[in-house]
């Protein structure tokens, strides 16, 4: 192990954070949006979230089977840690005036909207520009700025990028009907891309002292991700297909039942690999077969079809446990398939603070994940959960924009800023005691 | 492209478009064409997915491979090959320059340290301890070069109690080991044993997910440390575990575990957390329907001409449609009416809605399930750049995912496609060590490159 990372989740809060001084804003709802900002909220940058009164941001309704977390939608914790929430009614002028101040002090600017409705609220990337040229703004949304679909208005999200992209189409078995993932992967990996564009970007303004505006949609950033498929297609001229939890590009690898009603996937295209487990199998002279003699002869479908059927013929009589550690000993990649109990229980993430016990002012103690990029020298933080809408409202105002109390009033009498409905989601936890968690207090 | 009725902020989209259209990518900037990234993966597309994002972005991208050529460079379904590459490495070689160095051999390590020394990033993928014991672990190349960042993606990281696994990172086994697999794929139903249906098992997502994702984070900490390392001049070592990064987009489910002790369990095209949000079948396919808000319901049930029939009028909230009783209720209702059409016509019917229907302008998202190869021919993504083949000088015209995002300033660009094993050795070791034609037959008779 590298020295640096002794006791790396303990020594983390001696440590300081890599995007220290970054100020980010975010005018975001449901995933592709709010996902991308907190992993930048987690690396250091102030994240001021903006959220349109009294209902604010969809995520919060959201929850599986009925389950909120003191009445809190727990996918909008799990994306939205560690920012400031303020409320801001976006079509009204000096609601708009507002915003322009505080982009003018920000580096980064974020938003997940239809087409064009920026430029309807008189904050699209020109007006931005004009009061702060330095300004890295992202427009993130299911079609884009421009093309046929955006310009149709049609309404998108993260199942219909699984469906646009094909990425559906090849997670299925094959000759059964295409298969939804269960998480939202098209948003929360184009959130990703999102922020790999941005820091990208800082790094040309600290070069140029130029900014720019950057714009995406989910269903590119996955079709990006799907590698081999678009050349097979091209030099085949076929298009590609499904094959389950067969990786049609690595052989053997696979997803195989066990004794014990579990499941196992390995991997072994390696020669070291390949001859270790059919060392594991006690069959070390298939090392030598003709049919699978090197990857490449191993890959042919009908080679890989044989040697899959031998290895899933011998999985069936070990447990899942037995072949994860076979992979161990002779060197291949095994492990036994992992739940979210499982995630929860290992020591090796916990140790590693990736899983981590969150300690919050207004919702108390939970477990969550960290940001999984361990930094020897700037090791990010999760440190807070969310807020209800509007909540911070007075303390950016006060702090970034000077307002006084008075000021602030008026301010909600005409509508501009806002407070949470009283609803569930919107609202703080029941059990709040009226002060924690609120950094100006009165 | 065919014609298509122009949005009333049509003047607004060819504004954006003449700023940030991809096919015009070359004449602007590049944001990291002042770094040098040497990438050093083994067997992992993680590593050489990251390595492609920084040279998408202008970054001088050396790829150090084994004499032989990486394990990569045979990924490829049936084996196929175009020259020395299959078809997988084909996409990810991109803009990267090829040189060989063996690492087992002193004299290899003595020249990767030299090229530390004049470069800024270093990505590398074997089993932790591997680099260390080779004498080039970050401890050391720190010393050579303290501005270094110094990238590791593995499948158990660099420590905690598995880190001293030495197994090599592939995308199926951190699929399984994410917690995600777990809860994706379709039901079994009652009575029946996987023996009986093989396909209704935890199943992964087709592509190498898992990998992009550990090659996405991985990338989004160097950039981070290149902004720390702007400032103080410091480098440091990243460490990325690929199923932790996997896992990480498995949103709720383990605040579920830990608050509620609840398994997420395998819900096929539905979604335990959202309504309305599924694949339901039509005449010849399938659609993606989505209607997250009341009121999209209503439209989409308007559509299917039910709104009566089921009372939308008298519906005030969403929270009993999230019962896993009633999805599976309203699924059995609403497939037999969706299969009345064709995937185009629902498309249309939404579209139309939204101009006219009783909820106007609301209506609810319908998308169609298409195949890859639907997708990649679809006008739409087409006009927009994502499919423009490159003219690669060795392999000819090749088609590759790319304009993953439009920019008007530093858009990600693709310049060649990729490079046989060694290309780069004559321009490469030229350049960093001036090592004209003698030396390079002397390393390569010593088996060194």
């Amino acid at each position: 192990m590298p020295g640096v990372f002794k006791d790396y989740a303990k020594n983390k809060l001696k440590k300081p954070a890599p995007l220290k001084g970054i100020r980010v804003i975010e005018v975001c709802t449901l995933l592709f949006g709010p996902a991308g900002p907190s992993f930048l909220a987690e690396m250091g940058a102030e994240v001021i979230k903006v959220e349109l009164p009294p209902v604010g941001d969809v995520t919060r309704s959201l929850n599986p089977f009925g389950w909120f977390y003191k009445e809190q939608g727990p996918m909008f914790m799990h994306i939205n840690p560690s920012k400031y929430y303020m409320a801001l009614d976006l079509h009204k002028d000096t609601a708009q005036n507002i915003f322009k101040e505080l982009c003018a002090k920000a580096d980064i600017v974020e938003f997940n909207l239809r087409p064009a409705v920026t430029n309807r609220w008189n904050i699209g990337y020109e007006d931005i520009k004009k009061i702060n040229p330095g300004i890295i703004y992202l427009e993130k949304n299911g079609f884009g700025q421009w093309g046929r679909y955006a310009e149709e208005d049609r309404p998108s999200n993260d199942g219909a990028a699984q469906a646009l992209s094909g990425y559906a189409w090849m997670s299925s078995f094959s000759k059964r009907p295409p298969l939804k993932q269960g998480i939202w992967i098209c948003d929360v990996y184009g959130a990703m891309m999102g922020e790999v564009a941005v820091l990208a970007a800082l790094h040309h303004r600290k070069r140029t002292g130029r900014g720019q505006f950057i714009e995406m949609s989910q269903t590119e950033n996955i079709m990006r991700t799907m590698g081999w498929i678009w050349p097979y297609q091209q030099v085949t001229g076929k298009g590609a297909e499904p094959s389950g939890n067969r990786d049609q590009c690595i052989c053997p690898a696979d997803t195989f039942l066990c004794k014990d009603g579990n499941f196992a996937a390995l991997a072994a295209p390696a020669p070291d690999e390949f001859k270790g487990l059919c060392l594991a199998m006690a069959k070390p002279e298939l090392a030598d077969d003709a049919r699978f003699k090197d990857h490449t002869t191993r890959l042919k479908d009908e080679n890989a079809m044989a040697i899959l059927k031998i290895i899933a013929d011998w999985a069936v009589g070990k447990t899942a446990d037995q072949i994860e550690n076979l992979g161990k000993k002779h060197g291949f990649a095994a492990t036994r398939l992992h739940s979210s109990k499982d995630e929860f229980e290992d020591p090796h993430r916990r140790e590693r603070g990736f899983i981590k016990e969150i300690d919050d002012p207004m919702y108390g103690k939970y477990v969550d994940h960290e940001i999984p990029i361990m930094m020897s020298k700037t090791p990010p933080k999760h440190r807070w959960t969310v807020r209800p809408v509007g909540f911070d409202n007075d303390f950016i105002m006060t702090k970034i924009l000077g307002r006084s109390q008075s000021q602030l009033d008026e301010l909600y009498t005409q509508g501009v800023l806002g407070r949470w409905k009283d609803q569930q989601g919107r609202r703080p936890p029941p059990d709040w005691d009226g002060q924690s968690g609120a950094i100006l207090r009165r | 492209m065919a014609d298509y009725k122009r949005a009333k902020w049509a003047a607004w989209a060819d504004n954006i478009k003449s700023l940030d259209n991809p096919a015009r990518n070359f004449e602007k900037p590049e944001a990291l064409d002042d770094l040098v990234v040497i990438d050093l993966s083994s067997r992992s597309m993680a590593g050489c997915f990251c390595s492609s994002m920084l040279s998408e972005l202008g970054a001088e991208t050396i790829r150090i491979e084994p004499p032989g050529g990486d394990l990569v460079r045979t990924y490829s379904p049936n084996g196929i090959m175009v020259k020395d590459t299959g078809l997988a490495y084909l996409q990810e070689g991109r803009n990267k320059y090829h040189i060989t160095l063996n690492l087992e051999t002193e004299e290899g390590r003595d020249i990767l340290k030299s090229l530390v020394a004049q470069a800024d990033v270093l990505i590398e993928t074997y089993p932790a301890g591997t680099m260390e014991k080779w004498g080039i672990g970050y401890e050391a190349l720190s010393e050579i070069n303290p501005r270094l960042i110094f990238a590791s993606i593995s499948t158990f990281g660099q420590f905690g109690p598995e880190s001293k696994r030495k197994q090599y990172d592939y995308d199926n086994v951190s699929q399984a080991r994410s917690s995600i697999q777990y809860a994706t794929g379709e039901v079994l139903p009652e009575g029946k044993t996987a023996k009986d249906m093989p396909h209704a098992v935890p199943t992964k997502a087709g592509p190498w997910i898992a990998w992009a994702v550990s090659g996405t984070f991985g990338a989004m900490g160097i950039l981070a440390a290149l902004y720390y390392r702007d400032i103080t001049g410091e480098g440091q070592a990243i460490d990325v575990s690929t199923p932790e990064a996997y896992g990480r987009l498995n949103d709720y489910q383990l605040m579920w575990y830990g608050e509620a002790g609840v398994v997420n369990e395998r819900f096929g095209s539905l979604d335990t957390a959202l309504w309305l949000y599924g694949f339901y079948p039509t005449k010849d396919g399938g659609v993606f329907l989505g209607g997250l808000r009341l009121e999209m319901w209503k439209a989409f049930v308007d559509i299917i001409g039910k709104y009566d029939e089921w009372k939308a009028d008298e519906w005030t909230t969403l929270a009993p449609f999230m019962k896993k009783d009633w999805q599976l209720k309203y699924q059995s209702m609403i497939d037999p009416l969706t299969a009345q059409y064709t995937s185009e016509e629902l498309t249309n019917k939404s579209i139309e809605y939204a101009k006219g229907g009783r909820l106007a302008p609301i209506t609810p998202v319908v998308a169609e399930i298409v195949s890859p190869w639907k997708a990649m021919h679809d006008e739409n993504w087409l006009d927009r750049g994502m499919f423009t083949p490159v003219q690669d000088p060795v392999y000819g015209s090749v088609l590759c995912a790319q304009a993953q995002w439009k920019s008007t300033e530093t858009p990600p660009r693709t310049k060649w496609a990729c490079r046989p094993i060694g290309y780069d050795n004559g321009f490469i070791y030229l350049k960093y060590f001036g090592y004209g034609p003698v030396k390079l037959k002397e390393l390569g008779g010593k088996g060194i490159i």
